[in-house]
Parts: C-alpha cells; structure tokens; sequence
C-alpha cells in the first residue's frame, strides 16, 4: 500500500488564529432574495391563503381612559356568522402582557388607559362578519380624566392614573459632585429639548395564524424574540411552554415594535376556544397605530459646564419620559437614558436623574435607538450650544472631549476600544473633501445652507446584568450541506445571511452550501431578541462556537484521510486542502458523508453568554455595564428655506465603527436606512395625539421619508476589531439612526443661527422658531 | 351585489363574480391567492401593492377589481420569465435592495414601469417615478442602485 509521503515542513501556524478567510467580508447576495423577488416568500397575512378558516377581530376602547361598567355580547353572538365572543371573563392565565413589566392586561377587566385597550376579541367565519360583530358588542363607560401629556401627569392636582401615581419608576446616575463643578465652571449651557412619540411604521402591518391541535398551540405571527414570546403567551393564557410553538414567518421591518406582543395572544386564545380551526388575523394601519407601542416621548432638562478651554466639567441631566399608559420595557428604555446620557464624552461629575411618567397616551416600548437616542440629541444639541457660548469650533470642542480607548463613559466602564475620535475625523475628513467644507450660500435671499455633525456612542446587548445569551445549532444534513439553527429572527436586516457567512466562512463552505433554520421555537434554541444591536455580536459568536466544534471534526476526519495533522489542514471553497501539498484535497461533502459513516456527529451546539454588571441603584455605576461599546460620527448638510421652513437635507456622511463588516453591503443597508429613519424622527415623524386620541393614524398624515427626502447617504465603515466580537464584529443596528437626528438638527441650527429644541422640525415649527427665535 | 369580471390577470384569461366593492388588491390576495402584491397602507401612500393595469402601474388597494374588466393585470408574480428573472429583479438581490422585502413587489412593478417607457431614465426621473413607493429600511440608496443597473442591463 502506498503511504502519502509526508512533506519537510516548518511547524504551520493553527488555522484557528486565522482571520476570516471565506465568505465572511463579503457582500453575499440575501439567501431570500430571489423569494422576496418574485413575490413568493410569506409574510404574515400571505398565511391566511388556503388556511384561514375563524377571523378574529378585537373591540378596542373608546375612550383614553374610563372605568368599563358593562360589556354586552349577546348582540354580538347573534351576529350571522359569528363564532365566539371573549372578554376578561374567558382568558385562562394571567391576562397579563408586558416585555419587562407585565402591567397591560390583554383583555381589560376593569380600567381601560389608552384608546387601544382591548375590551373584547369576536371570532367569526370572515373579517367582515368578524367587523360586524365588534360592532355589535357594547360597552358602558364610565369616563375619567384624561392625562395626555408629561406636565399634566405631574400637575400637582392630577388624576393618579395607578395606586402609586403617575411616575412609575426612574433611573439615576451620580458620579462625582455636580453641583460644585457646576459652581466652578467657566461656562454653564442650559437647555431644554422636547422629543416626539414616533411609530415603527413597519410596512408589514401585525397579521398571522394560530391552530390549537393535539394539545399544541401553533402560532405562526411576526415578533422579535419567539422564546420569549412563548414564555409571555403561555403566562397570560395559563399554559406551559411546551404546548407552544411560535413560528416566524417572513418579516417585513420591526425597528422594535414587534418586541411587545401584539396579535400573539389574541389569536392564541381564539385558537384555544375553537380547537382544530386555523384561525387568523391582522391589524389595518388605523388599528396598528392606535394599538401598538411607540418610542418614548422625552423632556430632557440639561446644564452642562465646561473649563474656558472646552473641557467639560459637569453635566446635570434631568429627564421624564412618556410611558403611555403601560410601561412594558420602560425600565430599560430609562437605564438606557441615562446610561448614555453624556454620550462619548470624558465628563467626571455627572447626576442623571430619569423618570417615568404614566399618561393615557399609547403604551411605549423599545425602538431602535431606546433611549439612547433621545440622549444623543440633547448631548449633542449641548455641545453646538457649548461650542457657540465658548465661540470654539465645534468639531474641536467634540475632539477635546471625546473618549479615547481606556477612558470611562458616565456609568464608569472603561471603554477598551473607544473609536469616536476616528470616527469624528473620517467623517469630518468626507465633509471637507467637497470645497475643503466651506459651505456656498445660496444666490436666493431665503435660503440658508448649514451643516451639523454628531458624534455618538451605544451600549451593545441588553447590559445592566440582564442574562443575555444566544445559542446555536451548527449540523450537517443527509445531503451534505450544513444548516445554522438559529432563535433569533430576520426580520429583514439579515440575520439570516449573517449566520450562514460565519459558518460558512468557519467550515471552509461556499454560501450556497448553507441553510439556515430560524426562529422556531420547536426547531431552534433561544437566541434572544433581534434587538439591541446584539445579533451579530451574540448569535454570531454562538454560531461561530458551533461551526467551530464542527470544524474540528471535519479536521480530524480529513486529517485520517489526507495522512496528515489535522493542523495541516485548511477548509477553503468546499475542500479540506493539505496546507503545504498542492493538490492534495478531499470535497468537504466527501468528509462529511465518510465522517457520518465513521460515527462523527457534525452535529454542534453552544451558547455564547458574556457577563455584564448590573449599575449600582444609587450611582448608576458598573464596570461593565455593556459588553461593548459602538461609535459613530455623522456630518449633515441642509439648506433651509427660511419663508416656508422647509428643511432640505442635501448631503449626509455617516461613519461607523462596525468592528468587521460579516456583509459590507448589509452594512451600507442598515447605516443607509437608519439614516432615512433619522431624518424622519428629526423632520417629520410625530405621532399626533389630542386628549388620548391619535390624529393621524395612517401613512396620509403621518408623514414618512419618501426617496425625495434622503440624500445619497455617504457610508464610512470603520473596521476596527472587537476583542469579543466573531471575527472582530461589533453590530451596526441602532448607532446610524442615533447619530443621524442630532446631525440634522445641528445643520438647521448652523444654517438659520437658531437651534431647535423641539422636535421635529417640521416647516411650521422651524417658520415659527425663526419668528420667535424659539421653536417653542 | 356582484359583478361578472372577466379579465386577464398574468397571461392567464380570469372570468369570476365578485362583490362590486371589492378591491383589485384584495381581489389579488383573497380569491386567486397571488399574495406577492403587499397592503400595507390601504390608501395609496405607500405603493406596495402596485400592479400594472395595462401596462401601467396603478395602486391595486385603490382600484376596484371591477375596473379591471376586459383588461389586462399583472403582478409581481409574472416578472420573471419562468426560472429566468427580470433584470430588475436580479438587480435587487444584487444591491441588497430588498431588505425587509415587504415593499419589494410594489418598487419592482414601479420600476419596471420606468424601465419599459424610458430606456435612459436620468436621476430626477427615476425619484420621481418611484416617490410614490415607501420603504423603512433602506434609505432607498440600494434601490436607486438597483433600478440603475437594470436600466444599465436593459441598454445593453
């Protein structure tokens, strides 16, 4: 038997040192692209087809807050076609719902505190009879006062909207002594900012199905976090988990709005109460609006005091934030606050004070940015404030006073890689590749041209001590190709191509040798939320851990059958190739199928679980609050119409520090369209309520960026490795929308000379605030 | 009440009583299960569910499907010839265009309208052609990019 000579070589580096080498970098076409296409993949309400058999519609309140009395049925019951009518009186668990506090019962028993108060759920044979038996359920109210605003919550005669009163809880951070740096400061700014209840408007409005069938609850409806939500559903309505199967179909934008359960539950206990049925259901626009959760409205009170050479001394922050009617992930929105609330600047004396105030308005929960967004606008409406008082450059005011890598943020973690200064020069460096960033004023007298930049700073993951954790399945099937298990959801920002090009690039394989499961709870392990910026950092280090089991194997297998140390063999392009023989290679569908007949699994597991520590309750202090930091600079240009004030932006630079690019494209993607949404949230997008009652519940009114809105938007991708992070990469989600909004708001300061403090800057309110020199 | 529609919709002749009121979204998705036209807005803001209605596009949630009657339909479904997809389709996947997805169908019918009447769409005509078609996740950079390279492709 000829034996293969082994080659005269030097001892070879471990290839498990080695940097990506494969797919990973590369800008891969979705694995859905060609469903998404042509129309074939199913969202939501592409389920009903051919399976739809009950229809369940909700009665929602009149009334933003009231004492229900009574509520009828009888009427509706006898609607033609009408299958079911369920109050209160039929939910089998706890009735409860909320992401953290569990404080929204899903049909009200007693009080209703916002118009889309679910009183009543109607089954029928069609939406239409559904329709018509809502309609026939009567409800008595007993009206009570309405609280629609943060000051008349805290009006000192107000309604207690709960036993404890209108602030439902808080945050705080204190470091240092404020007021004494306060006393000594050179220079103190004082300001206000007032910051808008903004909707998802996700495209794909809330719709799915359920069947209850051998003693198992299938659910097929769009969320953010299927574990969860099975853990929430089987609470509220009194089952246990493992009767529970939460699917996710295709989903079209979340942006945080799919994290609090919407029609989950309502289409859970319809399926319970008609066993065998398919049943279905869906939100139109005006119900979505009226019914979900929006991003906290916030008034943010901030003194910041500075030394005559810009160095900041202290800042003094004091913040309530619209809660709505029920809290759900408030408490974290709040820690998010004030955790970021100086933002990526060196400031040793810091109190931070955050309040949650309850009104009657919707219910709040998370949305991209969660608090930290808010922050970003008063910090860096601060430092143009700042800047203009001390008459320095505004760009050297934020340079001075950017964290550097070893420096503390205000919750005292030291940043181990901070990039804010990098990420301010290249995008400072874009702006001034155009006339060296001299702006040319317009010829007509009522133009004005300006520019802003923001730099910013974001915690990744849930942090603040919360178990946050993902898990991966990495497993070779029958026909040779690897499948990444995966709980986390796409839910359109590309979760799937990303866990298919680290373990693609792990096993050596082409991506087209790769599929992904995703997101069900009776296939997948829980991954945590598509939130938080935190699926590439967490999902993608549990699949990177998995494929790397599995790669071990794939080298002991090639290793017997090439005659030579595993460590002297790659996995490259879909081969185990002898590093230092040419030629010498067996396919990696060969090892796999050889290997399975030798016994090996290529069946691989693990979870990806970094500790964080929870914030001192009186300091808000920690030592490792995130398990990393991002950064972000953005430059905004604007021309301002100053007869209409009409805002224009006409060039926008953002740059982020991604840490690696798994898919460069989907990065551009994702910085591109937060942008877009950043425009939105500081021009145009407020969700309009008058004594609880939503005003412009539709896309007529609620006015979203149209293609005529956002520039070409200029993406600087930093890539400076994360320590912890697969391959080096940090997450890219939230930073882009943060940083957008206090770019815009900076420009419209620069070009008119007067800075807005109330957003959004919509042309009647910019009109006014060049009349009053206020936009109040 | 009802009306006899008979209509082409992809190729295929369609001949079906329906409710007057019935929109040719609903029409679409509810009774010929081709659920690639998306609602999302029910108003015509948002151009998800554009089709072509004799070739030209028209918001299937505005138009009754009564108003189709000896005309011709087509949706998202019948872009791609076959196994073979259109250039603009290709286009998409290409530049990450399709994120979400959920406005995809509605900007391909649009942009494929642009394409087939205006070989060289200059910039300010290619917004506006698709002003009427919101999307949340891109920033609409990748689909500028797209409809450009199948314009480029369809040059060619």
């Amino acid at each position: 038997m000829n034996q293969p000579v082994r080659p005269d070589v030097p001892p070879s580096p471990t290839p498990y040192a080695a940097p990506p080498h494969g797919v990973v970098g590369q800008s891969c076409g979705r694995l859905d692209g060609a469903t998404k296409t042509t129309g074939a993949i199913k969202y939501g309400a592409d389920l009903f087809w051919g399976r739809a058999e009950l229809f369940v519609k909700v009665v929602r309140s009149e009334h933003a807050h009231a004492e229900v009395k009574s509520i009828i049925t009888s009427e509706a019951r006898a609607v033609d076609q009408v299958m079911g009518v369920y109050t209160h009186n039929d939910m089998p668990g706890t009735n409860l719902q909320g992401l953290i506090l569990r404080d929204h019962e899903v049909l009200t028993s007693g009080r209703v505190r916002y118009m889309g108060d679910a009183i009543a759920l109607v089954v029928a044979e069609s939406e239409a009879t559904a329709r018509l038996g809502a309609d026939a359920v009567q409800v008595e109210y007993e009206p009570l006062p309405v609280i629609d605003s943060i000051e008349s919550a805290l009006a000192k005669d107000a309604y207690p909207l709960y036993k404890a009163g209108n602030i439902m809880g808080g945050k705080r951070i204190r470091k240092g002594n404020v007021d004494e740096a306060l006393a000594g400061a050179a220079v103190v700014v004082t300001e206000s900012f007032e910051t808008q209840s903004v909707d998802h408007a996700f495209l794909d409005l809330e719709a799915g199905v359920a069947c209850y069938q051998d003693d198992l609850l299938t659910i097929e409806a769009p969320g953010q976090w299927v574990h969860e939500e099975r853990r929430l559903i089987a609470l509220a309505l009194g089952l246990e988990p493992e009767h529970i199967r939460i699917i996710q179909p295709a989903t079209g934008g979340a942006f945080g709005g799919r994290e609090d359960i919407s029609i989950q539950i309502y289409l859970g206990l319809a399926a319970l109460k008609h066993p065998g049925k398919t049943i279905a259901m869906r939100l139109d626009r005006a119900e979505s609006v009226r019914a979900r959760h929006k991003r906290h409205a916030m008034r943010i009170e901030y003194t910041l005091g500075a030394k005559s050479d810009g160095s900041l001394t202290a800042a003094k922050v004091t913040v309530y934030s619209d809660e709505g009617a029920y809290a759900s992930t408030g408490p974290a929105v709040m820690r998010k606050a004030a955790s970021h609330a100086t933002g990526p600047y060196r400031v040793p004396n810091v109190s931070v004070d955050v309040y949650g105030v309850h009104t009657n308005n919707n219910p709040t929960g998370a949305m991209r940015g969660f608090g930290a967004c808010q922050m970003a606008i008063a910090y860096e409406g601060m430092m143009d404030r700042l800047a203009i008082k001390l008459e320095m450059d505004r760009f050297d005011l934020r340079i001075k006073n950017l964290i550097q890598s070893g420096d503390e943020v205000t919750t005292g973690q030291h940043i181990q890689v901070a990039t804010a200064v990098e990420c301010a020069e290249a995008a400072m460096g874009k702006f001034r590749e155009v006339n060296g960033g001299l702006l040319v004023q317009p010829d007509e007298a009522h133009l004005r041209r300006g520019f802003g930049m923001s730099v910013i700073c974001f915690g990744l993951g849930y942090g603040d001590g919360f178990p946050d954790c993902a898990r991966a399945r990495v497993a070779f099937d029958d026909a040779g190709k690897a499948v990444v298990y995966t709980g986390g959801v796409d839910v359109g920002q590309g979760l799937i191509n990303m866990v298919a090009q680290v373990a693609a690039d792990e096993l050596g394989l082409q991506l087209d040798n790769v599929r992904v499961v995703a997101a069900d709870t009776a296939l997948t392990d829980e991954s945590g939320s598509s939130s938080a910026t935190r699926q590439t950092y967490f999902t993608g280090n549990a699949v990177k851990l998995a494929a790397e089991e599995v790669k071990e194997e794939l080298l002991d297998i090639a290793g017997a059958h090439l005659q030579l140390h595993p460590h002297e063999i790659e996995l490259t392009s879909g081969f185990a190739r002898a590093i230092h023989v040419p030629g010498k290679e067996i396919a990696i569908k060969e090892l796999v199928a050889q290997g399975k007949k030798r016994g090996y699994k290529l069946d691989q597991q693990a979870q990806f679980k970094p500790g964080t520590l929870c914030e001192d309750f009186d300091t808000g202090q920690s030592p490792r609050s995130f398990v990393t930091y991002l950064f972000g600079a953005h430059v905004s240009q604007v021309l301002v119409d100053i007869e209409t004030g009409e805002v224009k932006v006409e060039r926008h630079i953002a740059c982020h520090d991604v840490g690696k690019a798994i898919n460069p494209q989907a990065v551009r993607g994702q910085i591109t369209g937060g942008v877009a949404q950043g425009i939105g949230m500081a021009l145009m997008e407020e969700v309009i309520s008058k004594k609880g009652r939503i005003l412009n519940g539709n896309f007529t009114d609620y006015i979203l960026p149209t293609i005529k809105d956002v520039p070409h938007v200029e993406c600087i991708v930093l890539e400076n490795t994360d320590p912890g992070g697969p391959f080096g990469a940090r997450g890219v989600g939230e930073p882009p929308l943060i940083g957008a909004v206090p770019a815009v708001l900076g420009a419209i300061q620069d070009a008119t000379g007067t800075a807005p403090n109330i957003l959004p800057c919509t042309p009647e309110r910019v009109w006014r605030m060049l009349q009053d020199g206020t936009n109040a | 009440m009802t009306w006899h529609l008979e209509c082409t919709i992809n190729d295929a002749p369609v001949t079906r009583d329906i409710p007057e009121d019935l929109t040719l979204l609903d029409f679409l998705r509810d009774h010929l299960g081709l659920t690639g036209s998306k609602g999302a807005c029910l108003e015509g803001e948002c151009g998800s569910c554009t089709v072509h209605l004799d070739d030209a596009p028209v918001c299937s949630c505005l138009t009754l499907a009564a108003q189709a009657h000896g005309r011709s339909v087509c949706t998202v479904e019948a872009l791609a010839e076959s196994t073979t997809l259109d250039p603009i389709q290709q286009a998409f996947i290409d530049t990450g265009a399709a994120q979400c997805g959920y406005c995809t169908p509605g900007l391909l019918m649009a942009g494929r309208t642009l394409l087939d009447r205006t070989a060289f769409p200059e910039a300010n005509h290619l917004l506006t052609s698709i002003e009427g078609n919101l999307c949340r996740c891109t920033g609409y950079a990748s689909i500028i990019e797209a409809i450009q390279i199948a314009a480029n492709e369809s040059k060619a």
